[in-house]
């Protein structure tokens, strides 16, 4: 537990020394600019616009930072040499997929919470009772899906070069998120064997689309049952837990 | 005496198929507690991969090795192993202290005990004046010492050292080598690889020569610096060997 702190702390430390740290900043602009256009229309068609924009940018932005962050960890390790000196230690190669992990999600969850606090203040000054239970929800869903975002890209990090790693989970991204849906259909309707090839892909896939509530905020629907977040939240763990397995299994096999 | 290092018959390849290179070809290798080991040879030799095999970084294809008695996969058995590698490029943000806390951290030392050990040790190689600067700001020579200050964080009864002497100066070479006595009066162990042999030659109590994947010589220093009667320098009877070698 104390060398996954340490490279979390390390991590942090890093984060806040480097220059591009400000990306961050930057987006956090971008975010605002487009939150503040919202007072000089304030018609309820409007608003509800702005609701639905300005989380599908909040999740973008996080996801952004998220990915980039996680994806260069293990990586610089490597080329500047460091995981010498590092797994010279008592410690396992998972130790180190772990701590990049928790390193990677923890940053994450800050820079989530930081724009999730803007779009709330922005969008949601008067929200109701139901509506406050509803973002309590989507903040945590939005935790949970940078959870599996890092996750996955942490992974594919093992041996995939940076670049490669973040063009495919941000294609997966989108892809999920638009065609999911479709995808279940396919697996629901289709007979035989190709049924069968779908269904596998569409439960190995990691299910971004689980965690987007933005129709449900939009229109102020009412919360997720209790089922929901829990079922949800079973899915994040496990899959979390499978991909850092497989992250740690591939890492301690590669020639270093 | 006890043995802290056992290799036999150690065979390595990188690659496979077509790209296949073996890098080593059956060493066999015991290094004794206590004493000064220097582990020598040409670029490629095989230097490295041996000590990557030493700390389970990589893993034994054909043969054995074992490192106090205990497989280096494991993390366990590392526990008492300090290591300086070849090339590190610390993490460039972080200063030589919080590199030195983190690494203190991962082998769990006492927190009490660890921030007296890390003014110590940055005392000892003598960056304790840039102690708070970030390490993007070093020269080569100060990356190496606080390289060589890491290896150290631990105590360790095996210190293994990978060409520990590039890109220092005079004095900190002198001080690595105050250091590195200094651990065998207390009965540890200092495995080093180098091509300076006339620093070799001032610690080593024995070497091995290492060519193409294969151990040529080891044994005493002093028995092969006087192998032919009369005195002979170590960079004189190295290339003997290896260009012996390379006839044969
Ligand atoms: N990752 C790798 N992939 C392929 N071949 C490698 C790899 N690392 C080392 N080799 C090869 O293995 C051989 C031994 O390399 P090694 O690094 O152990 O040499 P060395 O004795 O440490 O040399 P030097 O004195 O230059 O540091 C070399 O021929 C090298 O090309
Ligand atoms: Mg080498």
């Amino acid at each position: 537990m104390r060398a996954i702190a340490a490279i979390v702390r390390g991590m942090f430390l890093e984060l806040l020394r480097k220059k591009d740290f400000y990306v961050l900043f930057i987006l956090m602009l971008v975010l605002l600019g487009f939150l503040s256009a919202q007072t000089f229309f304030d018609i309820e068609g409007i608003s509800r616009y702005m609701r639905d924009f300005g989380y599908t940018l909040v999740m973008l932005l996080s996801f952004i930072v998220c990915v980039t962050f996680s994806a260069r960890q293990i990586p610089s390790e490597i080329e500047s040499g460091t995981v010498y000196p590092f797994l010279a230690k008592p410690v396992s190669r998972s130790m180190l997929v772990s701590g990049k992990f928790c390193g990677a999600v923890m940053i994450s969850a800050i820079t989530f919470t930081l724009y999730f606090g803007v779009f709330v203040l922005f969008c949601f000054t008067e929200a109701g009772r139901a509506e406050a239970i509803l973002l309590i929800q989507s903040f945590l869903f939005g935790i949970m899906f940078l959870s599996v975002a890092s996750a996955l890209t942490v992974f594919f990090s093992v041996f995939l070069t940076t670049s490669a790693n973040v063009a495919i989970t941000f294609l997966i991204y989108f892809f999920m998120i638009s065609f999911s849906d479709l995808l279940r259909d396919a697996v629901l309707a289709g007979k035989g064997i190709e049924t069968l090839g779908l269904g596998v892909v569409y439960y190995l896939l990691p299910h971004f689309d689980f965690f987007d509530l933005r129709v449900r905020l939009t229109h102020a629907w009412d919360p997720l049952p209790l089922w929901v977040v829990a079922a949800v939240t079973a899915y994040t763990v496990v899959y979390c837990a499978g991909l850092l397995f497989f992250a740690g299994r591939l890492f301690g096999r590669k020639k270093l | 005496m006890e043995s802290v290092i056992e290799i036999r018959d150690l065979f390595h390849a990188y690659g496979a198929g077509k790209k296949k290179w073996e890098a080593l070809r059956g060493i066999t290798l015991t290094v004794k507690k206590g004493g000064i080991f220097g582990f020598l040879g040409p670029n490629g030799a095989g230097k490295t991969t041996t000590i990557k095999l030493l700390l389970g970084i990589l893993t034994p294809q054909i043969g054995t090795l074992s490192v106090f008695g205990g497989i280096p996969a494991i993390p366990r058995t590392r526990m008492k192993i300090g290591y300086m590698p070849e090339i590190a490029d610390y993490y460039r943000y972080l200063t030589p202290g919080e590199l030195l806390y983190m690494y203190g951290d991962i082998f769990g030392i006492d927190r009490k005990i660890l921030t007296g050990r890390i003014n110590e040790l940055l005392e000892m190689v003598g960056i304790s004046e840039s102690a708070g600067r970030q390490m993007r700001t070093f020269s080569r020579g100060m990356k190496q010492k606080v390289s060589f200050a890491q290896a150290l964080i631990n105590d360790p009864d095996l210190l293994i050292l990978d060409e520990p002497t590039g890109g220092l100066d005079p004095i900190a070479r002198k001080k690595m080598r105050e250091v590195m006595i200094s651990l065998r009066d207390k009965n540890k162990t200092v495995f080093f690889s180098s091509h300076e042999l006339s620093e070799v030659e001032l610690v080593s109590d024995r070497v091995a020569i290492l060519n193409k994947g294969r151990v040529l010589k080891e044994g005493l220093l002093s028995g092969f610096l006087s192998a032919k009667g009369e005195k002979q320098t170590l960079e004189g009877y190295f290339l003997e060997i290896i260009e012996g070698s390379e006839k044969g």
